[in-house]
């Protein structure tokens, strides 16, 4: 109360400039915290599984989209992975690790899941990972792409279906230098993320023999305005642009490069996530012709994929993303493995893991690596129009 | 040379949007003292207007119709949350009632339209780009800083110029005074909510093409108001204006000049100001005096 008795005893103006200053103040600092949600209930199949995945915040169209990829293989194969019939506990991850963290947590302690399966943001994986490094338990990331996770800070206990940074960003730089008669500038979010994509991008464009025209990191989350770093690209004489950014400045990124006259002079390089789903979709035209890399295109030719693509829109109304075959993955891993050990201990499970296997995967034939990351088919997707929506056409396989 | 240049006429456009948005924050905090916390949500209502009823492009008539359709309803959501607030005196109740109506509207509108990005399109006659000192700029930018312009005389001339401003300048100044002279200040309150809710609404749609729609932008939009009000000094039109400038400029420029630092510009700048003028630059004339 010390602070409102102080606050009253101001003269009024300088107390209603207060109140306005501690609310800017407030704001700024508190981004999405949101109110946790699970659930619950208990047992009544055989094996538990947790889902993480975000429901509110910034990151909720993707936990969606993950979470429909999950049900729908669940739903393909009676409610049962491995013959066990699945219990799904789902737990709200949030906007980022001061929500995930304790969720993911609590779907072992509490909800007593057998395995977790989904993160979406990396600094939750990365807080997670001592907690089930050492209580030994189980932890399949569908999502979250920073390198530590499956590198310097690998577990035995956590597994990636989807990507990481640096490779997904790595396996455009030959086709940049190859494409692009000129210097190319690099431009991200700076943050954790942005960091690894931009120096995964950058070391195997170099080492292709690609020159850098410039490297920008613009503020995470609050740049709304890209005009002074659009001018600036101009300004540098960039035959190219890459970069890399996703959700809501991904559509202000590729709109304002379009308005502001770069698109169709200066070509638009980027991992896929610049593209992807309900991205694309609010770009629109303004994104034809960016090209980018990514292990997944609904428009992948194979019979796999058009028999998942239709599975998905027939299921949810909407064409699947590259994070509903993450999750989707994910639930294709968890049949074969618990089909594969003799108890659903998760060092059986670990033990299963380890000699899995190929998977046959809507994005094509992937497997684990030693470090328990996806070894995967990159692929060349750029954008087209298809009979009113826009999609990420597949103009080539990436090395 | 150019580069600048270019950058100053987008900080123009923002502090256009920005001076549509705060002077009603302003002028109900100075005239009613209540702090609304729930003005961002009221933008973006205008935003979601705006994707319901433009999405993909569409007709000038379309966009025109948007725009009242978001006045209107911004108006109500005032006039509502003016009846909510007029109860209740102090500061931190206020704030705490405004933001549950901030986090409710929110959260309908993120049920009603989902969680994902919404991008509305300028009206086709003017989506186009200009060569403006050698750089592409897009028209509809410009649009935007001649909308800003017309307001900020509208405004002038209304709330500075006529009989009906005195009375809202009066009531900012001392309302037991105006009330004594017989002049309802209730209704001069519920009108200048309502009006301040509905330019917020209606910035929300005219922001569309620039900011898009999606959950979490009532939050930014609201600290970049307040931060403009700190700066201009609460209940002034005047203030509110340069206060927008200042910030859409600092934003702008800021980014061009030292990107590293572009993140907390605007708060270095709110420091600045806090530290040197506490009232505000321009303060209504009456808050300054009054103990």
């Amino acid at each position: 109360m010390g602070i409102l008795s102080a606050l009253s005893r101001l003269p009024r103006p300088t107390r209603a400039v207060t109140v306005l200053t501690a609310a800017a103040l407030a704001l700024a600092g508190c981004g999405g915290s949101s109110l946790n949600q699970s659930g619950g209930g208990q047992s009544g199949g055989d094996v538990k599984v947790g889902l993480l995945l975000p429901l509110s915040g910034v990151y909720a169209p993707l936990g969606q989209e993950m979470r429909a990829g999950f049900q729908l293989y669940l739903d393909q194969h009676g409610g049962k992975l491995g013959g066990r019939t699945i219990k799904v506990v789902t737990a709200d991850e949030g906007g980022g690790p001061q929500t995930g963290v304790p969720a993911g947590q609590k779907l072992v302690t509490q909800d007593q899941a057998t395995v977790v399966v989904g993160v979406v943001n990396s600094a939750t994986a990365l807080g997670l990972r001592d907690f089930f490094d050492e209580s030994k338990k189980l932890l399949v990331i569908a999502n979250a792409g920073a390198d530590a996770i499956t590198g310097a800070r690998k577990s035995d206990y956590i597994w990636r279906t989807s990507f990481s940074n640096g490779a997904v960003a790595a396996t455009l730089g030959p086709e940049v230098a190859k494409e692009v008669k000129g210097k190319v500038y690099l431009i991200a979010p700076d943050y954790a993320a942005g960091k690894e994509m931009v120096a995964g991008f950058r070391k195997s464009f170099e080492a292709a023999g690609g020159e850098v025209a410039g490297e920008k990191f613009t503020p995470f989350g609050t740049t709304q305005d890209f005009q002074p770093y659009l001018s600036t690209i101009r300004g540098s004489g960039a035959k190219a642009v890459w970069s890399f950014y996703s959700g809501a400045e991904a559509v202000g990124f590729v709109k304002q490069y379009k308005e502001f006259g770069l698109a169709g002079k200066t070509p638009l390089y980027g991992p896929g996530f610049l593209t992807e789903g309900g991205v694309l979709d609010a770009q629109g035209r303004d994104a034809i012709k960016v090209k980018t890399s990514l292990h997944y295109s609904t428009e992948l030719d194979n019979p796999r994929n058009k028999e998942f693509v239709a599975a998905y829109r027939a299921k949810v109304g909407k064409p699947p993303t590259v994070f509903s075959v993450q999750a989707y993955d994910a639930a294709a891993v968890l049949d074969k493995a618990l089909a594969k050990a003799s108890d659903t201990s998760a060092p059986e499970l670990v033990k299963a893991l380890n000699g899995i296997g190929p998977i046959d995967s809507p994005r094509g034939q992937w497997s684990f690596g030693a470090d328990h990351n996806v070894r995967q088919q990159y692929y060349l997707r750029e954008v087209k129009s298809s009979g009113g929506t826009f999609v990420n056409a597949i103009t080539g396989e990436l090395g | 040379m150019a580069t600048y240049l270019v950058s100053m006429l987008n900080g123009l456009a923002m502090g256009s949007l920005l001076f549509a948005i705060a002077l009603g924050l302003s002028l109900v905090f100075g005239m009613m003292d209540v702090l609304n916390l729930a003005h961002g949500a009221v933008y973006l209502v205008g935003a979601y207007v705006a994707v319901a009823l433009v999405a993909d492009g569409g007709g000038l008539a379309v966009f025109v119709l948007a725009v009242l359709a978001a006045a209107a309803a911004g108006a109500v959501l005032g006039g509502g949350l003016a009846a909510l607030t007029r109860a209740i005196p102090h500061h931190l109740d206020q704030a705490l009632l405004t933001l549950g109506v901030a986090l409710t509207v929110a959260e309908l509108l993120s049920v009603a339209f989902g969680n994902e990005v919404h991008s509305i399109a300028a009206p086709a006659a003017v989506a186009g780009s200009v060569t403006v000192a050698g750089e592409t700029y897009p028209v509809y930018r410009l649009l935007v800083i001649g909308f800003g312009m017309v307001l900020a005389v509208a405004v002038y001339v209304l709330v500075e110029r006529s009989q009906l401003g005195s009375v809202i300048r009066a009531t900012v100044a001392d309302r037991p005074m105006v009330s004594a002279l017989g002049i309802n200040t209730g209704r001069v309150l519920v009108g200048v909510f309502g009006a301040g809710a509905a330019l917020a609404a209606v910035a929300g749609v005219l922001a569309g093409p620039i900011l898009g729609a999606q959950p979490g932008l009532d939050e930014r939009v609201l600290l970049l108001a307040l931060v403009v009000v700190v700066i201009g000094g609460l209940g002034s039109v005047r203030g509110a204006l340069l206060g927008a400038l200042v910030i859409g400029q600092v934003q702008a420029v800021g980014a061009a000049l030292v990107p590293e630092y572009a993140s907390f510009l605007i708060f270095a700048a709110m420091a600045l100001v806090l530290l040197l003028r506490p009232a505000g630059l321009l303060p209504a004339a009456g808050t300054a005096v009054r103990v």
